[in-house]
């Protein structure tokens, strides 16, 4: 049946070619530009390498202190950090491994007085061990590391360009922010949208120019947990919550703020709060984002749609034949609905197929035009399963409508082939 | 002819309400690109309010919130102040907490004669305003002393003077920033001065209310700045930045610290606000592009399914330019309707002021562009189906039947 379907479909295809090619221009584009954006979003969501655990990773990306009149929301400082996380992985076994690292930040060195930039971040050694990043010579330092102040570095491979012309540069120094590190492991490079991972050094966070952030609760840190499994993350976020409370009592500038908002958020949780400005400790409403995504995804399908729904109508009269012989020998309307919405599929299918061609070719532009900075875009089989449902949910959205009304036809008419 | 035409897209008023959908959609898509380029043309011709020619930012960064300082940090940004001037390539320096083109912002908001007031500000030496090349409209600038005084003068621009006064002299008038308990209140703000609107974030920003309040390095109260201001000779070498960057480092071995002339900052703040219109450009060029073919192919069929009807007119002594005229008609017909519907929707925006920053003329002119682009691809496309349709032979409307 489904067979028969869609050979009438490539006939009625081949007929009228400037047909077909206004309505896979159109379908094309429309699912290109939803394919780069799926992209997007799975480079920044998705658990791929470094972020390979990404699915039970847990993060306190941002808090908020506040009173009655004022408020900051923003990243934490260590102290608060410090103490909401230490001893979890031993009294709640559900975490397996916590790490604090700061947001990357730029910073500056010299080579032969020319500057160069950096994105530059601190982190303690357990990060090497919850993100994989892909060594290509040494290794990560460790959490010894850490605990002594070593002034080390991991560096990317970009960096290893910059400043060794890419030669091996493990046991070299380099020079950056006013600080002298040796260099102990060098990195594939890291996609500006994997945020957590993201940067070009890494160094210890002992290797800071002063202590004094060791008690601060507002600064430019951030934490991640990593569950044992995804299952535990209610529990998990109910202990961060419950230890949050606990650590409003050490708010350093108590006349100033009383209570700590925020708590351990998914990524798309992370940003669910930032879009939402949520403020309670535990939920972060991710569903919230996600319905506002789907919103985005369909208002911009609607012109599409009606274009394409516009085009599906105007070519009923060629098939006004066809219905009028099926319906006079006794095919039901449903039948007909089913026949036109699987062949509106089927092209929309066609159209996904170019645009995904296409998308792949506009995603590797964008990689090679350096627009977003080590940019790893690319088409992999859940950004293709994703197309394939938004274009099956588009043929079937645009679809509908007008093979509802060709099986309104008459069929004496139809056979007349008369105006609709 | 009107009624006649209304008549013709009321007989196939299904095809026509899905046609006139279309164009509606269309209408509002031109309509969000083109008010949002408008807005960014509107706010580029605007004065900016100050020059960066050869000046360049010091940024530092203490990894440490505002109120977290301590006296002695205050005297450390004093000193590298000094320190910054005493290079000969230097013209004047100047403290603030933040500079022309950077992303982030100081923001309060204060009741003033019984409105609320919203304002960036920034902590400034007064050495800001030959760095920037502040022009001062009335009253006086920041002076040597000022930072005795036992209230906090402050300079605001236009914008805020305006808003804020609404006609009275802003010389002399009183603000206060509420503060929270708990908290040492800060001296009263008396306004000494106005200058020309300052507008921080760039050319591309809106308008907005800015005020300058006096940075007294002295002080132990106040926090050290962020930020220093450097205008150096014309025809310093980059090579300069890193001395500059050593100096700092000398001064205060803790805080990192960061170079850049604020032409760079520029370029990016460009970037970041060209970029999603760029991007929303080139996407809705190619959704019009699809609903021009589209509109070809769907007026091009249903002149098909009209072979008869054109054919009898023509019959009837009708001549070709009169069967072209009249499907031209009803396609303006139709994008008149979509146009009408679309502008009754967008008309809210200002009628129930949804968007506070879309001012009227911005407003006027993305409602101007979208109905002259939208007239023009539906005409365009009507034109080879119309001429198609006037091509249309008597004797063919006889033999269809």
């Amino acid at each position: 049946m489904i067979r028969n379907y869609l050979k009438v479909a490539l006939k009625v295809l081949g007929r009228r070619k400037f047909f077909t090619f206004i309505s896979l221009f159109g379908i094309s584009v429309t699912l290109l530009v939803l394919m780069v954006a799926t992209a997007m979003l799975d480079q920044v969501f998705a658990p791929e390498a470094p972020e390979v655990h990404g699915d039970r990773t847990l993060g306190i990306y941002q808090i908020g202190l506040r009173s009655e009149q004022i408020g900051y929301t923003g990243f934490a400082g260590y102290g608060l950090l410090d103490r909401v996380l230490r001893n979890l992985t031993t009294e709640v076994p559900a975490v397996e491994r916590t790490s604090i690292l700061t947001v990357q930040s730029t910073a500056i060195s010299y080579l032969d007085g020319k500057r160069v930039e950096s994105w530059f971040k601190r982190t303690d050694g357990e990060f090497w061990r919850i993100l994989d990043f892909q060594f290509l010579e040494g290794q990560p330092f460790s959490q010894d590391d850490e605990k002594n102040g070593n002034h080390v570095a991991v560096i990317n491979a970009s960096t290893r360009d910059r400043f060794f012309g890419g030669k091996p540069a493990v046991g070299k120094t380099i020079a950056i922010d006013g600080q002298t590190f040796r260099v102990v492991g060098v990195v594939k490079d890291v996609p500006v949208l994997r945020v957590v991972a993201f940067s070009d050094v890494w160094v210890p966070i002992s290797t800071f120019k002063s202590s004094t952030y060791h008690q601060d609760y507002i600064g430019n840190f951030m934490a991640i947990l990593l569950a044992r499994s995804s299952s535990d993350f209610p529990a998990i976020q109910s202990e961060v919550a419950t230890r949050m409370k606990a650590a409003e009592a050490g708010i350093p500038n108590k006349e100033m703020y009383k209570w700590i908002t925020g708590g351990a958020d998914t990524l798309l949780g992370a940003f669910s709060r930032i879009f939402f400005s949520t403020n309670s400790l535990a939920d972060s409403h991710p569903e919230r984002l996600l319905g506002v995504l789907l919103l985005i995804m369909l208002l911009f399908m609607i012109l599409p749609t009606v274009n394409l729904v516009n085009i599906n109508l105007s070519r009923i009269l060629d098939r006004s034949s066809e219905i009028g012989v099926r319906k006079a020998f006794g095919a039901s309307s449903w039948a007909l609905v089913g026949q036109f919405v699987v062949e509106n599929v089927f092209l929309t299918l066609i159209g996904a197929g170019i645009g995904l061609v296409l998308a792949g070719a506009v995603l590797s532009a964008l990689n090679a035009s350096g627009a977003i900075p080590y940019s790893d875009l690319h088409l992999n089989a859940r950004v293709f399963l994703y197309g394939l449902a938004i274009a099956l949910f588009f043929g079937l959205f645009s679809g509908v409508y007008p093979a509802w009304r060709m099986s309104k036809l008459h069929p004496v008419q139809a056979l007349r082939g008369r105006q609709v | 002819m009107i009624r006649h035409l209304f008549k013709l897209v009321w007989n196939r008023k299904r095809t026509s309400a899905l046609l006139i959908l279309e164009i509606f959609f269309s209408f509002l898509v031109v309509f969000v690109v083109a008010t949002l380029g408008m807005y960014c043309w509107d706010n580029y011709k605007r004065p900016l309010g100050f020059s960066i020619k050869n000046v360049w930012q010091l940024r530092i960064e203490t990894k440490k919130s505002d109120d977290q300082h301590t006296p002695d940090e205050s005297v450390t940004y004093a000193r590298l102040l000094k320190e910054v001037q005493s290079f000969d390539a230097v013209e004047s320096v100047a403290g603030a907490m933040g500079a022309p083109y950077e992303f982030g912002e100081y923001r309060s908001g204060m009741m003033i004669n019984h409105h609320d007031v919203t304002m960036e500000f920034n902590e400034v030496t007064p050495e800001l305003k030959d760095v920037l090349g502040l022009r001062l409209v009335s009253g006086r600038w920041f002076q040597d002393g000022d930072e005795k005084l036992s209230w906090l003068p402050v300079v605001i621009d236009r914008d805020l003077a305006r808003d804020a006064f609404r006609g009275l002299e802003p010389i002399g008038q009183r603000l206060s920033d509420p503060v929270p308990d708990g908290i040492k209140p800060k001296p009263e703000m008396r306004v000494i001065g106005v200058v020309d609107d300052f507008r921080r974030a760039g050319e591309l920003s809106g308008p907005g209310n800015y005020r300058f309040d006096l940075k007294r390095l002295g002080n132990p109260d106040d926090r050290p700045g962020r930020v220093i201001l450097v205008k150096v000779r014309p025809g310093t070498p980059a090579s300069f930045e890193e001395a500059l960057m050593a100096r700092a480092q000398g001064v205060a071995p803790e805080w990192s610290f960061e170079v850049k002339p604020l032409t760079q900052l520029r370029e990016s703040a460009f970037r970041l606000r060209l970029t999603p219109l760029i991007v929303g450009g080139i996407v809705a060029f190619f959704l019009l592009l699809m609903v021009g073919l589209g509109l070809i192919g769907v007026l091009w069929q249903n002149l098909l399914q009209r072979t008869r009807e054109i054919g009898l007119r023509r019959a009837t002594g009708a001549s070709r330019a009169e069967v072209h005229r009249q499907v031209l008609m009803e396609q303006i017909l139709l994008t008149t309707l979509g146009v009408f519907l679309g502008t009754v929707l967008v008309a809210q925006i200002p009628i129930l002021d949804l968007i506070g920053f879309v001012s009227g003329r911005v407003f006027a002119g993305g409602l101007l562009v979208a109905m002259v682009s939208i007239y023009l691809l539906s005409i365009l496309c009507a034109l080879y189906p119309s001429a198609m349709a006037a091509r249309v032979q008597p004797a063919d409307a006889l033999r269809y039947e």
